[in-house]
């Protein structure tokens, strides 16, 4: 038999138990109070129902009532995954958006429908969008996992005890999300964030329709306080819940560290946040990858820091879980390479890796602007106009649009810019082709600079040689800073070149205390110089941001701390 | 009565439909401006073919907000109209008729722009209607700009009376290490796909030869080749292909107005029998660079180019830095445009003869297409190299064989680079590809060549949506005009790149090659190499 029962109505009746089972409580206070209460014989649905009352605030005195307390699972699950989606992985999803360019139109977007599941990817690509703002993106995810969850308690008629098992489906998706890491934007396949979910809430829907049509199951309560769970039954849940997330957040910070640290510092890159990546930069100091590397080498070339504090995060690169559109592992190249060219001077060769890129994963908006921007400064006007006709169709790309776009045929404009202008002051002054140098390009070129635009590309092309330890070319490019006191680093560099150079310390000056400090360095290292990449690791802490440091114990082969096995890392110096 | 209900909602969706769509009517009070309108692309006075699908356009009058287009000739008038993104897309059939009334005149244009004080009337400009049709279709490659890597592109073919596009074929479209192909070079035989070939490299790799509907895999590989077949010419009544064979390499600048530079280390040319399933040599020589073949409509003469590399190497450096020094030395590479003859009986090749010294004027030519009426040899000329869809110097030349006379196609030539060209059956027209819109990426180029031997202004292929080409982010490559469309299925061709075998091609030694010739001047005895044990007078490899 159906019956319907209006909250209101419920509420009342339940609090007239509650008012009835008091004063049975308070008049005969029973050696067995539990069996008194349990006494009379109902049905378990009533049995929960009441339990249910009992968790009602006006129900008992406090500590009952803490003991007896339900809460809207569904609710918390939705406060969780909103908060996991938003503030915990919205950077994530936020840079996998920059990776995932949409447009409306289907001719331009049939690279990604032609490829399986391509409706889904476009669909996925274009939820994504929404990730501009983490927080709204993050609302939309988490609405789509709660309302998942939701309809297959519903649709697995799932009883009060396991309805825990409801939540398994999306936490399952979280914890695979985080186990792909930077991969889930990498491998191009970034229409899957948003399609696999839509895809499941879509089957789902389907599914409790057809119950619904057949069975008239009623569906159960999705803001209101469960009433057919017990108070345990309940806290089950959220048990499980508040578990698997910590568990899934555990294990990115345990495993994946560098996804949100990476991901940040891109964004703070398309924001030119040069201070914010400093900062967080030196905040992961022990944390070594390439793209953290480079965005921190931009941020202190665009800063005029380079020489000054390159070695304030480790330089050892721990290998990380990233693959590429092949599928092989790689060193996350493709996340640095085009914005180290183009922040080197070389435009040619960032339009070249943007290009590469675009060949094999389709165009991104990270791509595109980065094109835009080299375009511009080359003086390609129509191919610049091209690229913003495309970004102007993406969501929420007004921005970029508005600033650049105005610099077409406007070299007044792009001189203006700081961001350009610091660029220009690297740009070789000769032509010759990339694979004269060692790869990539920003390192390799500078390493056999010979003519420079200006101080700033001096300076570059120094630290690089100081960065590959490669003296004998430091010193060579040392010449034009005679008689000045050169950056910090600069200065440590010459010092250590000093005993195979004698009499080269004496062109510059401002080592006064760095002399002392070189041989108390020295002195204290003794000890472990036999075998440097062991102590590496321990010994930075104390001698972050010192450049000898790295000389004898930075970038080795092998370190013997990192977020996976050292075997497993293929970097070096390079 | 369930009918009924169909056919009304269909009403009203047409009704929807035709509502949203701006009215052309040409507006009754206007004012006049004098300035000329801003048209995307740029049609204004060019000639075109009277079976050239609509060229819609786009309209650029930032205070705009409506537009029509009054179209007139030949007694006949076309209206269209355009909201406030300003593209005029016009009737196909109202265009059929005005193009068909106008054949041999001019067609005149008036646009109206509605601005916030009212209509305006902009200067009207005009193009013209030529007598002669074009071939039809035209087949491209789609590829991302000339980068080194490559994923999912195809050969494609379009018919330029309508806006069709259909892929004649594609690789695969999801990445896969076993997979992977990239494919070039598509060729027909006259401008007739009966006979028609492309290429397949990396997996599955081959030549794919279609003939009489039938395709089929072969592979010219001998010790004596260089790689295999690159750049190929059918020839016009024999069952024969003439191919380059080339090592080639491409470097990227690094400051520089080019960003690629593409050149060859080394070079051949070979004949390949496809009825024989047999190859030889039609020149092999250590010194010169030969490429780019390409028949005279009689068969009786191949046309090609050469260049001179050793006198840039240092040669008593390794083989395996030839490379790099060529590069160092990439704007001294330059080649002559040759031809040699040859009697199809016989099968035997003449003597190598100087066309154009363009190395005497610090020239380089590449890419030589005869006319099908032979009179005249279409080629692109740049400062140096071979690969000139990447040299901004490059512009079209025509060399008059009756006369001699070799000159540039200034109206078809812009400041950027216009290469690869390919001839209407009727020597009236020819296809090229330019990066005159914006440098990078090609776009296919259509130009009316007069009985003078005079080009005209040429025009972008008309596309359906006109932003289509600054929309799509690939290069229009190796553009073919042919008469008529492509015979097989793109399924036919997929069965026979991944389920067969590569035939190999029997290496025959050709009795008349020229070995080691000093093939610019032609002045050189003949040698025949052996070319079963690849043995020849001088290291080649």
């Amino acid at each position: 038999m159906m019956f319907c029962i209006t909250p209101r109505r419920a509420c009342q009746r339940t609090l007239k138990r509650i008012s009835k089972l008091n004063e049975i409580m308070s008049k005969k206070p029973s050696p067995q109070p539990r069996k008194d209460v349990q006494k009379p014989a109902v049905s378990p649905q009533r049995r929960n129902r009441r339990a249910g009352a009992e968790g009602h605030p006006k129900a008992s005195g406090s500590g009952l009532r803490l003991a007896a307390a339900k809460v809207p699972v569904h609710v918390v699950f939705f406060a969780l995954t909103w908060l996991w989606a938003a503030w915990y992985y919205g950077s994530v999803f936020h840079v996998s958006r920059e990776y995932s360019f949409w447009v409306a139109d289907l001719r331009i977007m049939e690279f990604v429908l032609s490829q399986p599941y391509g409706f889904l990817r476009y669909i996925g690509r274009a939820m994504l969008q929404l990730y501009q703002y983490p927080w709204l993106g993050g609302l939309f995810m988490a609405l789509i996992l709660t309302a998942g969850s939701w309809l297959t308690g519903y649709c697995m008629r799932l009883r009060p005890a396991w309805r825990a098992i409801q939540y398994l489906p999306a936490l399952f998706y979280m914890a695979v999300v985080t186990w792909h890491g930077l991969d889930i934007f990498v491998e191009a396949r970034t229409g899957f964030i948003f399609g696999i979910p839509l895809l499941a809430l879509d089957v789902l829907c389907i599914w409790a329709v057809i119950i619904r049509s057949f069975s008239k199951k009623p569906a159960p309560a999705f803001i209101r306080v469960p009433q057919d769970e017990t108070p345990w039954q309940n806290r089950l849940q959220l048990l499980v819940i508040v578990a698997a997330m910590a568990a899934i957040i555990g294990f990115d910070q345990w495993q994946r560290p560098y996804v949100r640290v990476i991901c940040r510092l891109m964004d703070m890159e398309y924001k030119q946040d040069w201070v914010g990546i400093q900062k967080l930069a030196r905040a992961n100091a022990t944390m070594s990858n390439r793209p953290m590397a480079c965005a921190y080498a931009i941020a202190l070339v665009q800063t005029d820091q380079v020489g000054e504090r390159l070695y304030d995060i480790r330089l050892d690169y721990d290998s990380l879980h990233v693959h590429g559109v092949d599928g092989e592992h790689n060193n996350a190249s493709i996340l640095y390479v085009p914005e180290g060219n183009y922040y080197g001077g070389f435009l040619e060769s960032s339009q070249h890796a943007c290009m590469e890129q675009m060949v094999m994963g389709g165009p991104t908006s990270r791509l595109l602007k980065l094109q835009v921007k080299c375009a511009l400064m080359r003086n390609e006007w129509a191919l610049a106009e091209k690229y913003l006709a495309l970004l102007r169709r993406v969501p929420f790309e007004g921005a970029f649009v508005k600033k650049y776009g105005p610099m077409v045929r406007r070299n007044d404009l792009i001189e203006a810019d700081r961001e350009m202008a610091l660029i220009r002051l690297t740009e070789p002054i000769h032509d010759s082709f990339e694979n004269q140098y060692q790869q990539p390009l920003f390192m390799g070129y500078n390493l056999m600079l010979v003519e420079g635009r200006s101080r700033n590309a001096l300076i570059n092309s120094l630290c690089v040689c100081l960065y590959t330890k490669l003296m004998p070319q430091f010193v060579e490019r040392l010449e034009p800073l005679v008689g000045t006191t050169p950056p910090s680093i600069i200065m440590d560099g010459i010092m250590l070149a000093e005993n195979k150079n004698p009499g080269l310390m004496q062109h510059f000056s401002g080592f006064n205390y760095r002399q002392p400090q070189l041989q108390s360095f020295l002195q204290a290292t003794q000890p472990y110089m036999k075998d440097r990449p062991g102590h590496a690791y321990e010994l930075f802490p104390k001698y972050k941001g010192y450049y000898p440091y790295y000389y004898f114990f930075g970038n080795l082969k092998a370190t013997k701390k990192g977020y996976t096995s050292l075997s497993s890392s293929n970097s070096g110096v390079n | 009565m369930r009918q009924h209900t169909l056919y009304i909602i269909a009403y009203f969706a047409l009704l929807i439909i035709v509502g949203c769509q701006p009215k052309a009517k040409v507006p009754s009070q206007f004012a006049e401006t004098k300035t000329e309108v801003d048209i995307y692309p740029d049609y204004k006075e060019v000639v075109v073919p009277p079976n050239i699908a609509p060229l819609n356009f786009i309209c650029r009058d930032s205070a705009a907000t409506a537009y029509v287009a009054q179209l007139r000739g030949g007694g006949q008038e076309l209206l269209a109209a355009a909201a406030k993104n300003g593209t005029v897309q016009m009737d196909s059939t109202q265009w059929r008729a005005l193009l068909t009334a106008s054949k041999g005149s001019d067609i005149s244009v008036d646009i109206y722009a509605k601005r916030p004080d009212g209509w305006v009337h902009f200067i009207p400009y005009k193009f013209s209607v030529a007598e002669e049709p074009i071939d039809a279709f035209i087949s491209y490659r789609l590829i991302e700009p000339g980068y080194e890597l490559y994923r999912q592109l195809g050969i494609y073919q379009r018919n330029l009376t309508t806006f069709d596009e259909v892929p004649v074929y594609e690789n695969n479209r999801q990445y896969s290490d076993g997979e992977n192909h990239c494919i070039n070079c598509h060729n027909f035989r006259s401008g007739s796909t009966e006979s028609m070939l492309f290429h397949v490299r990396a997996n599955h790799g081959g030549t794919i030869i279609v003939q009489n509907g039938k395709a089929h895999k072969i592979q010219l590989k001998d010790s004596t080749i260089i790689t295999s077949g690159v750049y190929p010419s059918w020839h016009p009544t024999e069952n024969l292909v003439a191919f380059s064979t080339n090592k080639t390499g491409q470097a990227f600048h690094l400051y520089y107005p080019e960003k690629i530079e593409v050149l060859d280390e080394k070079s051949d040319l070979l004949l390949y029998d496809v009825t024989k399933n047999e190859v030889s040599h039609i020149i092999r020589t250590s010194d010169d660079l030969e490429t780019f073949p390409c028949w005279s409509p009689d068969g009786r003469t191949l046309y090609y180019c050469t260049a001179k590399r050793n006198y840039l190497l240092d040669t008593s450096l390794p083989d395996s830095t030839y490379t790099q020094q060529l590069l160092m030395k990439f704007d001294s590479i330059r080649y002559n445009l040759m031809s040699i003859s040859f009697d199809p009986k016989s099968r035997r090749f003449g003597r190598p003869v100087m066309e154009v010294d363009a190395v005497a004027e610090d020239k380089s030519i590449s890419v030589p297409r005869v006319s099908p009426d032979g009179r005249y040899i279409l080629y692109t000329k740049g400062n140096y190299g071979q690969f000139h869809i990447w040299h901004t110097s490059s512009d079209l030349w025509v060399k008059d064989i009756q006369t001699g006379d070799c000159y540039p196609l200034s109206e078809a030539n812009s400041p950027d680079v216009d290469s690869f060209h390919s001839w209407s059956s009727n020597s009236r027209w020819f296809a090229f590809s330019s990066r005159r819109m914006d440098a990078n990426y090609t776009r296919l180029f259509l130009a009316y060549f007069d009985k003078d031997g005079k080009a005209h202004k040429p025009f972008v292929i008309p596309q359906e949506d006109p932003e289509w080409n600054v929309l799509l982010l690939k290069s229009y490559n190796v553009p073919e005009l042919s008469k008529d469309a492509v015979g097989i299925s793109m399924q036919e061709l997929r069965q026979c790149i991944y389920d067969t075998e590569a035939e190999n091609a029997t290496y025959k030694v050709n009795p008349s090659a020229i070995v080691d010739v000093d093939a610019t001047s032609g002045a050189s005895p003949k040698k025949p190499v052996d070319g079963t044990t690849g043995a020849s007078p001088k290291k080649t490899e």
